[in-house]
């Protein structure tokens, strides 16, 4: 620590800490345009000016002659710092002046206006009138980046945000400047698109309106909108964001900072995703069947359909789930089937695999990524499955020198950073597990159990060019780079691998062995919750079972909740004599279907969802349910009663304290007692329970 | 007919008449709305209008400046993007869909003085009764100024 003043105020900070934070922690401010706390400071824009000076031994305080920049200023002893001075507000009035010469001041018609830093610096620091009378520099206005990406060169001031974004934060360094001086653009080399997996955080963080959302284009004001906090649902990375909507409408997706989670960044599946939550072919109403036609039908003739197909019948019915059903809904269903309908027939897992029995481990808090000293990301493609896991995964490697290797099938963004990369033939995963087992087993480095270590005869380094493609000596040196401090991370697209169950095995035998800590994070976005929850068939029919099932006759109703499996098994819906298909969605499934649901969507309801750590995170409601559908946990709730006469759930609250009572593991989840940022349950607790919601 | 009867009543009533009649040579306050119309002043401030420029396009750009200056919230601008083929505004914006609810506005003129192009005016018509409370939702077409030939 060293002591520092600040506008004649005596604080102490870390040593080297940038005067814009120290400033900022003061609860003053200085204002920015080019510095972003989590991205390397460089001064371009001029903006953080401070007089700065040095206290002398004698006490006297020598200024320097000219100001600096804060952003790049390191706190340091005896530094003192004025903020607030005649001279450094001329500064900034200059600055502004100087930033605003080329800007063309649209403020009306910029999709920017009313959230955008230029706008507010001026308005705070700024020259009320301009002295300029000259040409502005007039550039392409609307340039597409990208389908999401729109480029107004005129309003750009070059703080160069974006471009260290693609270069430090997401690494794929699509974006550079072009050209020097006046003339320096932001742009991709050679004009092709900007196909980043992270492109729309730039536009967030455009601290003017030169790079927009195509999508959100001209479609509201900021003060037209209403935002609630809200969590992401189109993957498990359940990350933080900002759900702004006008009218009951969706209308667009930011970032929310949890730094837990995803820090403040969103992917591009999840920033411009939620198109459809404004879908004309949204269900609106239930729908029963009358021979070849759906006819709208109130709720209760649906569920007196439903009963009357599914109550009582045992092993005879089943229902599958999809991932975007919050816990709640997901307790319920279990719930539902196990007690009404006395059935064990639930599955939520689509992998194409059987999926591994045994105790699964606690997976890693994924900001505790950042601390490993080596992580090896098998048979996933990390930036497409999980890409926020992979934003830390590389922020590791970037940030605190974490060494990584990446072994998959295919070309993949980890790659560009890894240290090797184990391209396996596709299919040849479960080989190349066994070869890395092997090598780290013959090479001294693990022990395992004698059964083990003769299923692995023939597996090593050399032969696992000819077994995976994969040269001997990446396979060596990938295997000694694990031990004490590395991770072996995956997602469940290793069970979509040929032999999933042996590439699993194989994969967390070599953790174990290694002393490495293994983690499998779930790609569906409440699949963890559902493994939680207990929705995985303890003696009954998984998911493939069941629509085998369905063909040869022996599930006689099956209930789809926002899952479609028509593409694969058409015939097992076509042949099943009782479907409910109970979605937000018009799809193919639909067709089959004896009774059709109306389902809310995640921001359409209440309701908690655990994402891929195992943290679960409250949605609450933010706009209404398109006509009339009902959140899931609702109409499981209500079949429930009507089947078994009960007190019923009146709020998903009290559901979640139901399945704390049940589940201990999610008693930190109850509403009243999750905080803002989401809670961690652990699953090791779980472990040697019995699994599901009998109740 | 005593003095007290008419000192009180029957003084008051003649002296009354008296007043009436003198006036009638002045000139009357009172028009007869509405064959006649009183002509108002410079400032006031009744029912919207969308102008338009000279060229015939409209000024309006859908910046919803005007909503967000509205002390009663009783505007809604939906924007949209010109086409070189379909073409509203100048520049690159324009609404699609501008609705003022006439029953919440209160004539303050601030959207007026929030406007960056002049598009939104108030101006005299003041003739806004209605039947249906729907009918005081006036849409863009209702606003908006015919083109002048």
């Amino acid at each position: 620590m060293v002591k520092l003043t600040i506008n004649g105020i005596e604080l102490e900070a870390p040593q080297g800490e940038l005067i814009v934070e120290t400033v900022k922690r003061l609860g003053l401010e200085i204002p920015v345009f080019c510095y972003h706390p989590r991205m390397k400071a460089v001064g371009m824009c001029r903006m953080c000016l401070v007089e700065t000076g040095f206290k002398q031994p004698d006490g006297s305080v020598r200024m320097m002659p000219k100001p600096q920049a804060g952003c790049t200023l390191p706190a340091s002893e005896g530094l003192v710092v004025v903020t607030d001075s005649e001279a450094i507000h001329r500064d900034r009035k200059g600055v502004l002046e100087f930033l605003l010469i080329n800007h063309p001041l649209d403020c009306p018609i910029c999709d920017r206006g009313g959230e955008c830093p230029l706008q507010n610096n001026t308005m705070a620091y700024g020259p009320s009138t301009t002295r300029f009378i000259e040409m502005k520099r007039h550039l392409p206005k609307a340039f597409p980046l990208s389908q999401y990406v729109t480029l107004d060169l005129e309003r750009c001031i070059q703080c160069g945000r974006c471009v260290r974004f693609t270069e430090e934060i997401s690494g794929d360094s699509d974006l550079a400047f072009r050209f020097r001086g006046a003339e320096m653009q932001p742009s991709t080399f050679q004009l092709t698109d900007f196909e980043s997996r992270f492109s729309g955080n730039v536009i967030e963080i455009c601290p003017v309106g030169a790079l927009t959302s195509a999508k959100y284009r001209f479609r509201a004001r900021p003060w037209d909108l209403e935002t609630s906090p809200g969590v992401c649902t189109e993957c498990s990375n359940g990350c933080n964001v900002w759900f702004d909507h006008r009218a009951g409408k969706q209308v667009r997706i930011n970032g929310r900072a949890n730094d837990g989670v995803n820090e403040e960044w969103t992917c591009d599946k999840g920033k411009f995703g939620h198109d459809w939550y404004n879908s004309t072919s949204r269900l609106t109403k239930p729908l029963v069947r009358r021979g070849d036609q759906f006819v709208p039908a109130s709720w209760s003739e649906a569920y007196e359909e439903i009963l009357a197909a599914f109550a009582d019948k045992g092993g005879k019915v089943a229902g599958l789930t999809g991932p975007r059903v919050s816990n709640e809904g997901l307790f319920l269903f279990k719930r539902l089937f196990s007690e009404a309908f006395g059935s064990d027939n639930v599955d939520h897992r689509w992998r194409s695999g059987p999926v591994p029995t045994g105790p699964v481990p606690r997976p890693l808090p994924i900001a505790s990524l950042e601390s490993k000293r080596h992580i090896l990301v098998f048979g996933t493609h990390l930036a497409e499955d999980l890409p926020i896991v992979h934003l830390r995964v590389r922020k590791a490697w970037s940030q605190s020198g974490a060494t990584v290797d990446v072994a998959y099938s295919a070309a993949n963004e980890v790659e560009r950073f890894a240290k090797a990369s184990l391209r396996c033939r596709p299919g040849a995963e479960a080989a190349l597990a066994k070869c890395l087992l092997g090598e780290a087993v013959w090479s001294g480095k693990a022990t395992v159990s004698d059964a083990v270590r003769a299923e692995l005869a023939g597996f090593n380094a050399d032969s696992a060019e000819e077994k995976s493609g994969v040269s001997g000596a990446t396979v060596r040196a990938a295997a000694a780079r694990l031990g004490e401090g590395a991770v072996v991370l995956t997602s469940d697209r290793l069970l979509d691998a040929p032999e999933p169950p042996s590439a699993w095995k194989s994969l967390k035998a070599l953790a174990e062995a290694t002393g490495s800590e293994f983690v499998c994070y779930p790609t569906g976005t409440n699949a963890a919750g559902a493994e939680l929850l207990g929705l995985v068939p303890d003696h009954g029919l998984s998911t493939w079972q069941i629509l085998e099932g369905c063909k040869d006759g022996k599930i006689e109703a099956l209930w789809l909740v926002e899952a479609d499996p028509s593409s694969t098994h058409d015939a097992a819906l076509e042949t099943v004599p009782f479907l409910v298909y109970q979605g937000t969605l018009e799809n193919e499934a639909m067709a089959y279907a004896s009774v059709v649901l109306p389902m809310a969507a995640p921001a359409e309801q209440d309701g908690t969802w655990t994402n891929c750590e195992g943290r679960v995170q409250r949605f609450r409601q933010a706009i209404a349910p398109p006509g009339e559908a009902k959140p899931a946990w609702r109409v499981f709730a209500e079949c429930l009663l009507r089947a078994r006469p009960s007190t019923p759930f009146f709020n998903p609250g009290e559901v979640m304290e139901e399945i704390a009572r049940v589940h201990p593991v999610f008693a930190p989840a109850q509403y009243s007692l999750l905080p803002e940022e989401g809670a961690l349950v652990a699953r090791e607790s779980l472990v040697g329970e019995p699994a599901g919601g009998g109740g | 007919m005593s003095f007290e009867v008419f000192r009180d009543v029957v003084k008051p009533i003649v002296a009354g008449f008296g007043i009436t009649a003198r006036r009638l040579a002045e000139q009357k306050v009172t028009v007869q709305y509405p064959d006649e119309r009183r002509e108002q002043f410079d400032r006031t401030r009744w029912r919207h209008v969308l102008t338009r420029y000279d060229s015939g396009l409209e000024r309006c750009i859908g910046c919803s400046l005007c909503a967000g200056a509205c002390p009663a919230r009783c505007i809604y601008v939906e924007a949209a993007e010109n086409t070189d083929d379909e073409r509203y505004s100048p520049g690159e914006r324009y609404a699609v869909r501008y609705e003022i609810n006439m029953l919440r506005c209160i004539f303050c003129g601030y959207c007026q003085e929030a406007c960056p192009t002049g598009a939104i005016v108030l101006r005299k018509d003041f003739e806004l009764a209605n039947y249906e409370r729907e009918d005081f939702i006036y849409t863009k077409e209702m606003l908006l100024e015919p083109i002048r030939r």
